[in-house]
């Protein structure tokens, strides 16, 4: 049962407020920007994305500049040194990944060790503290989603074509170098925006679960980028108010309820779409 | 028009640090259908990735309907919504959520940015005819991922026709289909390539289907062995050359 006054109470709260709006904005963007990632195989990307913005982090702490604002180019880099490994080098692109980002995993460890005491601490960075979301925060984030909106719904075509087959989207006329980079740079500035909400552990749900349960129920690619997107911000929303009520951390709980609703869809999509039976004719060839 | 549709004189495209492909010249005679044919590794998907600009040339002239393909391989937009292509297969891992009619779709739209409603009637109408012309219109509200290899390859067909285009490039397209589901293919290729009035060039390595469909033959092991007419090329001495002394050419007694 629902406490109802327990939770006016702490609707009343506005960093509550101000976490509750975060939170509805980075499960959004990460179900918007999930929904292509995921279909373009880049959600170890987005996992390895976060740990090694760890390393962003400690060289602010280090130089003694905001880690957030740090953040930002750092993901930028990293998008950027990624991208040109994968395409200049012969080696799979997980492989690649897990070089990249366990040597600045090691690095971040090695550089935090050397700062005795950090104020933020690193429990923080681990899991992320929506609750410590400010208004600019939020600004940063609603202008993130909005640009991510428009980029996606203009090169919807293009997204879709470069995610089936690179060459057919350059036979006819996607700027593909262009754009794969155009994408890999904005799911870099979304995770490193999100992290100081979410966490450098749990970012990469945010923007694999949703899309997925997105991908078990739509049909259309479209509705499948939307319903991503919804399913982000609803169960964020849903998951930072069952921490609001039980006390528990904003972000694991944001995670389970992610995957009770992955959960469900894929009890849905079972029943709405099962697979034909064995007197069903044959496709035909 | 110009004739012909696309001009390729001296070039060399280098791929993985090696020449994959040297010194070709050919032609491609507007509405005639051209088969490139060689061993595995002669350069036969290089040559169509240069020749549609997705990799960089290192010497020679590539010309498309007059315009010359820059060096980063840049077209007008205009040249470029002339050019259909057909790949050997599609990124369609677990259930990718894109009907057939969507996909469709895409193929409409010129190359640009656009808001996904932009001309949605005509695009609709569009789709609709050209799946109907494949014989994909039940398939319309399938999954692209559901499909059968064979319905799969109409359905690219029907996004090649979904407007007119003047050049179609198939990479290997039959590849892993099944003898019927590859005679269906061919005979709709032929076709649309009559009612659009495409040129076609196709990498191929059914040697007895490119002796019945082509108009012209380019025998290529990273220079071109041999180039013309299929009787002229698919014989058995310069296939011998061609694939090498393993090669056993021999012909379909149904196809005379």
């Amino acid at each position: 049962m629902v406490d109802t006054q327990a939770l006016a109470l702490v609707l009343a709260e506005p960093f509550m407020q101000r976490a509750l709006i975060g939170g509805l904005l980075t499960g959004a963007l990460g179900g918007l920007l999930g929904s292509v990632a995921v279909l373009r195989e880049l959600s170890f990307f987005s996992d390895a994305l976060g740990h090694s913005a760890l390393l962003g982090i400690t060289i602010g702490i280090l130089i003694g500049v905001n880690p957030t604002l740090v953040l930002i180019p750092f993901a930028v880099l990293f998008a950027i040194l990624v991208n040109q490994l994968v395409e200049r080098s012969s080696l799979p692109t997980d492989a690649l990944l897990n070089i990249v980002y366990s040597t600045s995993l090691a690095a971040a460890i090695l550089f935090l060790s050397l700062v005795e005491s950090y104020r933020g601490g690193i429990r923080q960075l681990l899991f992320g503290d929506i609750l410590g979301v400010s208004s600019l925060d939020l600004i940063v984030i609603g202008m993130l989603l909005a640009a991510a909106l428009i980029y996606l719904s203009l090169s919807l075509r293009a997204q879709v074509l470069l995610t089936l087959n690179q060459d057919l989207a350059g036979a006819v006329g996607v700027q593909t170098r262009w754009h794969r980079l155009a994408f890999i740079v904005l799911l870099a500035v979304v995770v490193a925006v999100s992290i100081k909400a979410v966490g450098v552990l749990l970012i990469s749900a945010f923007v694999v679960i949703p899309s997925c349960a997105g991908r078990l129920l739509c049909r259309r690619f479209p509705l499948y980028v939307f319903v991503s997107s919804i399913l982000g911000g609803t169960c964020a929303l849903l998951g930072l108010l069952a921490s609001g009520l039980t006390n528990l951390p904003s972000g694991p709980s944001v995670v389970m309820v992610q995957f009770l609703g992955f959960l469900i869809a894929l009890i849905l999509s079972s029943r709405v779409f099962r697979r034909p039976s064995t007197t069903e004719p044959a496709p035909q060839p | 028009m110009p004739n012909p549709v696309v001009v390729v004189s001296d070039l060399s495209v280098e791929r993985s640090g090696r020449l994959a492909v040297e010194q070709v010249s050919f032609e491609l005679p507007n509405e005639s259908e051209t088969a490139v044919v060689g061993p595995n590794g002669a350069g036969k998907s290089t040559l169509v990735a240069a020749l549609l600009g997705l990799i960089p040339k290192k010497e020679g002239t590539v010309q498309i309907l007059g315009e010359q393909l820059s060096a980063n391989g840049d077209l007008p937009g205009a040249i470029r919504s002339q050019i259909a292509y057909v790949p050997q297969s599609l990124a369609l891992q677990g259930r990718f959520p894109l009907t057939v009619a969507e996909f469709v779709g895409y193929g409409f739209d010129p190359p640009g940015p656009r808001w996904p409603w932009h001309q949605h009637q005509r695009r609709k109408a569009a789709v609709e005819k050209s799946l109907d012309r494949t014989g994909c219109i039940d398939l319309r509200n399938r999954l692209l991922s559901e499909l059968s290899g064979g319905q799969l390859k109409r359905v690219m067909l029907s996004f090649c026709v979904v407007r007119p285009r003047q050049l179609l490039v198939l990479d290997e397209a039959q590849a892993g289909l099944d003898v019927p589901s590859n005679e269906r293919f061919q005979q709709l290729l032929l076709e649309l390539r009559r009612q659009e009035g495409w040129t076609v060039l196709h990498v191929s390595h059914d040697l007895d289907m490119v002796r019945r469909s082509s108009d012209q033959v380019l025998g290529l092991n990273r220079r071109l062995c041999c180039s013309g007419s299929p009787d002229h090329t698919l014989t058995p001495e310069r296939l011998i050359d061609l694939y090498g002394p393993n090669m056993v050419p021999y012909r379909h007694q149904c196809h005379g």
